[in-house]
């Protein structure tokens, strides 16, 4: 049977990364998720990675494939070129152990910028939904589309060399509630925005929609944002406070 | 989670010219970080190269020509390196500028390679006239 070379950088027991290559069935339709299975289920049980739903809807099995940020449950392996496929954990996190990665900084920055609905009439009872249009509901459908993978944050330059930058999940994220007529929050997502580790740290570069699993395009949210923060800036100078 | 074994895969500014897999966008914000810095470190010698002046015609005159021998020296094709240079961070500038004003944000890399065909037709034209006028000379 062919077989394939499944380069995995592992974690030592001081925490230094080192290389480990296994052998593994090579088949037109198995992911790499099911490589890395098979060689913990057959191989080596100590390998360690997280993964849940295998179908792209999780998140959890963000990892760097061949030296981009990739799902490994939706990345197959005859979609790579070679017989040779290099797995590493995800950059610009910490790493907890091989392929697991620490996504708590993340989070953290998530949950900054209040992703929810914010309404300023809070304790009012509505006898019905809030409807919409569905030119509304296109304004920011897309951007509700991202599982919280974390690719775009390992993806993005800007991310990798400076800890405090907010990234484009959470910049997007912000974008989707700006863009959501039902919410009344952008006054606070839009300070958070315009802050000096906000939208003007990103430099368009693009990585983040390049790997983004699920068509989210954050680079364009980003760029959207600026210029709803442009407009709020503006509009900020004539407000009574 | 044994603490003192988390290791930080940040890369710092070293990811910047990371290309591998990369795409165009990357290879674009990559290279106008370091056309920038190609022109502030010529900024400072230019600077420092001028400032000779304050000392007299002589001081001047005694650098220049110490780094400038005929029409094709050393000088002259680092010159052509920093017009290169300075053709695209031109290019790639205003292709940015405009996505700020929010023009063109889903044809970025068409503009990027029209922007940076003009920038290059550009350099060709400069560096024509600029060579007619160093025969002139």
């Amino acid at each position: 049977m062919e077989e394939l070379v499944v380069e995995v950088t592992r974690t030592d027991e001081k925490g230094n990364p080192k290389l480990q290559s296994f052998n593994v069935p090579k088949d037109k339709v198995s992911t790499v998720l099911e490589a890395l299975l098979y060689i913990k289920e057959n191989i080596d049980p100590s390998l360690s990675f997280r993964y849940s739903c295998r179908m792209e809807i999780c998140g959890s099995c963000g990892m760097e494939i061949d030296g981009k940020p990739h799902m490994a449950c939706s990345t197959t392996t005859e979609s790579l070129k070679g017989d040779k496929i290099k797995v590493a954990p995800l950059k610009h996190y910490n790493v907890i152990r091989d392929l697991a990665v620490d996504i708590d900084g993340f989070f953290d920055k998530y949950k900054a910028v209040k992703p929810y609905i914010i309404r300023d009439d809070e304790n009012v009872k509505y006898e019905s939904e809030l409807l919409q249009t569905p030119a509304q509901f296109d304004e920011f459908i897309d951007y509700s589309l991202c599982i919280k993978c974390g690719l775009c944050m390992a993806a993005c330059p800007i991310e990798g060399s400076d800890s405090d930058y907010l990234g484009p999940a959470p910049l997007a994220a912000i974008w989707r509630y700006v863009a959501d007529n039902r919410d009344q929050g952008a006054k606070y997502r839009l300070e958070i925005a315009s802050g000096p580790e906000g939208t003007s740290r990103c430099h368009f570069v693009g990585e983040c929609t390049e790997v983004c699993p699920k068509g989210v395009d954050p680079s364009y949210a980003i760029q959207k944002l600026r210029g709803s923060m442009v407009k709020y800036e503006f509009q900020s100078l004539f407000r009574r406070h | 989670m044994v603490e003192e074994n988390v290791k930080n895969l940040r890369e710092g500014p070293m990811g910047w010219v990371k290309f591998y897999r990369k795409g165009i966008g990357y290879f674009a914000f990559a290279m106008h970080r370091f056309s920038g810095l190609v022109i502030v470190f010529y900024l400072y010698l230019h600077l420092f190269v001028l400032s000779h002046l304050l000392v007299g015609k002589a001081s001047y005159n005694s650098l220049v020509t110490s780094v400038t021998y005929g029409p094709f020296d050393s000088f002259l094709v680092l010159d052509v390196l920093l017009a290169l240079v300075i053709f695209y961070h031109g290019a790639n500038g205003t292709r940015l500028a405009l996505n700020e004003l929010g023009i063109g944000l889903h044809k970025n890399k068409v503009m990027f390679y029209v922007f940076e065909v003009i920038a290059m037709i550009l350099l060709g034209i400069f560096l024509y006239y600029a060579y007619m006028f160093l025969g002139a000379s």
